[in-house]
C-alpha cells in the first residue's frame, strides 16, 4: 500500500536508533562475510599446498613389511589410464644430528620421477632462492615462480653438486670415512630447518633410525645440499628428501625372501585429481590381481598387505580441522546478526509503542490488520536488508584489498595482523564464494524477520479504540 | 409506492446493543437496543452526560467496534452494506470509503506534513501504483481540500506548527479526502477556545452544505448543537428526547 512507503521513509528518515541496527546488521554481515572468506581461502591454499607435497594418490605398504617389486609395480600403475606419472619412495622416522639432535620425516625419493608426481619442482630452491630465504624470514617464493627444470633437480643430487658443497667446507672435517672426492649422499631439508638454525647448508648429518627388516638401528651421513619451501610449515620444518638408494642401504632394506630391495609406498599423479577415487579403485583391483597370480609370471607382483590413499584422505583430519574451524566461527559471527536482530526486535517494539496512536489512526483511516503488521514488517525487513546489502558491500570490497588494508595497517602502526610465521602465508588468502555469500545472507534475512515479526504481530493486534484514547 | 423525492438514511441502526463484560462475570449494557436513522444531507447532534454510550455508538457507526447485537444499514445509491454481514477486509473498505472521522484530539501524524496528512486516506487503500496513476487528481482534491478549510499556503508545513484550531481544520480536510458519504465527529470542539469552537462550527455547517455530507456529531456544546439539524437526547444507553431546528 502506498502509506506503507511513506511512512516506512518518514518513521526512518527522523529517526537514527532504526540505524543503529542497521549498523549492526551491516557490522555482524561484514565480519561473517570476512571470516568465511578468508577461512575458505586458508582452506583451498592450505589443500593446495598438501596437494603439491603429497601427490594425488598414495599406495603405502605395512611399515615392517613394505613392498616389493617396484619395477612390476610402476609397470602396472603407469599403464593405468588416467594415471600421469608414478615415483617410489621409502618414508622413515629418524633422528638427526649436527650440533644438536632432533627428528624428522625422511622421504627416500628418485628425484626426477618425484617431480613429475609432486610440485618438488615448484618447491626446490636455487642457491639465491636459499640466501634470500635466509635473509629475509618472513620471504615466500612467488606463486608465478617458474619450476625448476628435470635437470636442475637431478643436479641438485649430483655428484658434482655434493663435491662442490663439501668444497665449499674448507678445511672442516667431511667427517668418517667421506672426502671432498667421495662426499655423504644428498639430503634437501625444509627451509625452515635452515631459518630455525637447526641445519646448514654444507652441514654432514648422521642420521639414525630403525631398520624395518632387521629391527636393528641403523645410521649415515648426509651432506645438506638444498631446500625447499612447500608452504606447509610443519614439512618445512621437518620433511626431508634424500635419493632412494641411498636410504634404502642405510636403512637396510634388503628382503631375502623377495630378493628385491624395499619401498614404503608410491606416489601417483593422476590426469585429473577429480577421479582419485574412481582409479584408486582400478588400481587396488589391478594390483591384487597381479599379487594373485604365480611367482614365475613376469606381470606378478609379491603379495603385500597394501592400502591405496587419496591426498585428501591423508590429510583428512587437517582438512576436516579447518573446516570445523570455520564452522565453528561463522556459528560465533552469527550471534553478531542475531544481536542485531534483538536490536530490530527491541527498536521496532519502541516504534509500536510510540506509534500506537498512529496505527489506530491508521485504523480508523481504513487500513486492515494486515497492512498494519505489514508496515512494521516492511520497516524491519528494510532496515535488516539494507545493513545486509551494506555489510556485503562493504565485505566485499574489504576483501578485494584485504592485502592492502593489512600493509597499511602495519605502516601505520608496525602491527602485523596476519604474521606469516604464524599462518606461513605472506598474503592474506581469500576465496569468495556463492555459497558463502548464501549462508551469510540467507540466516540474516531470517533473523531480521524474527525481529521484526513479534512487533508487527503487537501492532496488527492493537485495538484501534483504546489506540485512539492513548495519550 | 414510496416517495421517490424523499430523503434516504445514509445509516440505519435498528435496536443497536453493546454490552462490556465485568470482572465479577456480569455484562455492562451500554447501548441498551438503540434505533437511529441518518439520511442524506443531514446533520444530527447527539448530546448526553459523559458516559451514556454516545462515544461506544460512534464507534459501532464507524466500523471501530463490533455491536453485540442489532443491525446497522449503511447505504450508497442503490448499494446497502449490513454489518452482519461484512468481514474484516470489507469493514476497513467501508471504513475508509464511506466514514470520514473527526476526533477531539485531531489524531493528525506528526511525522506527515498537513499535505500528507489530508493524503492518508487515498493511501491506506490503493498500492503505490494505483495511487501514483491518480496522483495529480488526489493532490488537486486535497490542495482544494486545503484550501477549503482556509488553510492554504500551509501545505508543507508540519501539524506540531500548528494551532489546535487549524489542526482540526486539517482533520475535517482529511475526513473529507475520499468524499465519503457519513462524517463523523467525536467532540470535535472538545479541546478548543470557545472563539475557535465557533469557527470550526461554522466551517463544519459551510462544508456540510456545500459537500451534502451527512454528519453525526456527539458533542457537549450547545451552540454546536444548535446548529444541526436534529439532536437526540442521549440518557443511559437511549434516545430520550428528539428536537429539530
Amino acid at each position: 500500500m502506498k502509506y506503507h512507503d511513506d511512512l516506512t521513509r518518514r518513521y526512518l528518515k527522523r529517526r537514527w536508533a532504526p540505524w543503529a541496527s542497521t549498523l549492526a546488521v551491516t557490522l555482524g554481515v561484514f565480519s561473517l562475510l570476512t571470516v568465511l572468506a578468508v577461512m575458505e581461502g586458508f582452506k583451498v591454499e592450505m589443500r593446495e599446498r598438501i596437494r603439491g607435497t603429497l601427490s594425488h594418490l598414495v599406495i603405502e605398504a605395512d611399515p615392517f613389511r613394505g613392498l616389493v617389486g617396484e619395477d612390476s609395480l610402476l609397470e602396472a600403475i603407469r599403464t593405468t589410464e588416467g594415471v600421469e606419472a608414478a615415483a617410489p619412495h621409502v618414508t622413515t622416522l629418524a633422528l638427526y644430528k649436527v650440533g644438536i639432535m632432533d627428528h624428522c620425516v625422511l622421504r627416500g625419493i628418485d628425484p626426477i620421477p618425484e617431480s613429475k608426481v609432486s610440485d618438488l619442482a615448484r618447491y626446490i630452491l636455487s642457491d639465491e632462492e636459499i640466501d634470500l630465504m635466509l635473509s629475509d624470514r618472513f620471504s615466500m617464493l612467488p606463486p608465478d615462480r617458474e619450476p625448476s627444470t628435470a635437470e636442475e633437480i637431478a643436479h641438485v643430487f649430483s655428484i658434482e653438486r655434493r663435491r662442490q658443497i663439501m668444497g665449499s667446507r674448507l678445511n672442516e672435517d667431511p667427517g668418517p670415512g667421506f672426502t671432498r672426492e667421495s662426499p655423504p649422499q644428498a639430503i634437501i631439508v625444509g627451509i625452515e630447518a635452515l631459518r630455525s638454525f637447526r641445519l646448514q647448508m654444507g652441514d654432514v648429518v648422521q642420521i639414525s633410525s630403525y631398520s624395518p627388516v632387521t629391527l636393528e638401528p641403523c645410521s649415515g651421513n648426509f651432506l645438506v645440499v638444498g631446500a625447499f619451501q612447500s608452504g606447509v610449515y610443519e614439512q618445512d620444518l621437518r620433511w626431508a628428501y634424500t635419493n632412494i638408494r641411498a636410504l634404502q642401504n642405510t636403512l637396510q632394506l634388503w628382503d631375502d625372501s623377495a630378493e628385491d630391495m624395499r619401498i614404503s609406498g608410491i606416489s601417483i599423479k593422476l590426469d585429473d585429481f577429480q577421479k582419485a577415487d574412481e582409479i584408486s579403485e582400478t588400481l587396488r583391483n589391478k594390483i591384487r590381481s597381479r599379487m594373485s597370480l604365480p611367482e614365475d609370471d613376469p606381470k606378478s607382483i609379491p603379495s603385500r598387505l597394501t592400502n591405496i590413499e587419496t591426498w585428501e584422505d591423508k590429510r583428512a583430519n587437517l582438512i576436516k580441522a579447518v573446516e570445523i574451524e570455520k564452522r565453528i566461527i561463522s556459528v560465533l559471527m552469527l550471534l553478531i546478526v542475531a544481536f542485531a536482530s534483538g536490536m530490530i526486535f527491541l527498536i521496532l517494539m519502541l516504534l509500536v509503542i510510540e506509534k500506537e496512536r498512529d496505527l489506530g489512526v491508521l485504523r480508523a483511516l481504513g487500513a486492515t490488520r494486515s497492512g498494519i503488521v505489514l508496515l512494521v514488517l516492511k520497516q524491519g525487513m528494510f532496515l535488516c536488508t539494507t545493513g545486509a546489502i551494506l555489510g556485503l558491500l562493504s565485505g566485499w570490497i574489504f576483501l578485494e584489498n584485504i592485502n592492502e588494508f593489512h600493509d597499511f595497517v602495519f605502516r601505520m602502526t608496525g602491527l602485523q595482523l596476519f604474521p606469516p610465521n604464524v599462518y606461513y602465508l605472506e598474503r592474506i588468502p581469500v576465496v569468495l564464494r556463492y555459497q558463502d555469500v548464501l549462508l551469510v545472507c540467507l540466516p540474516t534475512l531470517i533473523f531480521g524477520f524474527l525481529g521484526s515479526v513479534l512487533p508487527s504481530m503487537r501492532a496488527g493486534r492493537q485495538d484501534p479504540i483504546k489506540a485512539l484514547h492513548h495519550e | 409506492m414510496s416517495d421517490s423525492s424523499a430523503p434516504l438514511p445514509v445509516v440505519s441502526v435498528r435496536k443497536l446493543e453493546r454490552s462490556f463484560p465485568l470482572a465479577n462475570g456480569e455484562k455492562l449494557m451500554v447501548l441498551k437496543g438503540l434505533d437511529l436513522q441518518i439520511y442524506e444531507a443531514e446533520m444530527v447532534a447527539i448530546v448526553g452526560l459523559s458516559g451514556v454510550g454516545k462515544s461506544t455508538l460512534l464507534h459501532c457507526l464507524g466500523l471501530l467496534d463490533t455491536p453485540s447485537g442489532g443491525e446497522i444499514t449503511y447505504r450508497s445509491g442503490e448499494k446497502t452494506w449490513k454489518t452482519s454481514q461484512l468481514d474484516e477486509d470489507a469493514r476497513c473498505q467501508l471504513r475508509n470509503h464511506f466514514i470520514g472521522f473527526v476526533f477531539q484530539f485531531f489524531h493528525l501524524l506528526p511525522d506527515l506534513n498537513v499535505l500528507e496528512n489530508v493524503l492518508l486516506p487515498s493511501q491506506v487503500s490503493m498500492t503505490s501504483k494505483a495511487w501514483n496513476k491518480n496522483r495529480d487528481e488526489f493532490h488537486g482534491r486535497a490542495e482544494s481540500l486545503i484550501q477549503r478549510v482556509g488553510l492554504s499556503g500551509r501545505e508543507k508545513q508540519a501539524p506540531g506548527t500548528l494551532s489546535g484550531g487549524e489542526r482540526q481544520r486539517v482533520a475535517i480536510a482529511r475526513a473529507l479526502m475520499l468524499s465519503p458519504p457519513l462524517l463523523l465527529c467525536d467532540e470535535p470542539t472538545g479541546n478548543l477556545d470557545s472563539r475557535t469552537s465557533k469557527s470550526i462550527h461554522e466551517l463544519l455547517r459551510e462544508l456540510h452544505e456545500d459537500y451534502s455530507t451527512s454528519i453525526l456529531v456527539v458533542t457537549h456544546d450547545p451552540d454546536l448543537a444548535a446548529r444541526a439539524d436534529r439532536r437526540l437526547q442521549m440518557v443511559d444507553g437511549r434516545f430520550e428526547a428528539e428536537s429539530t431546528s
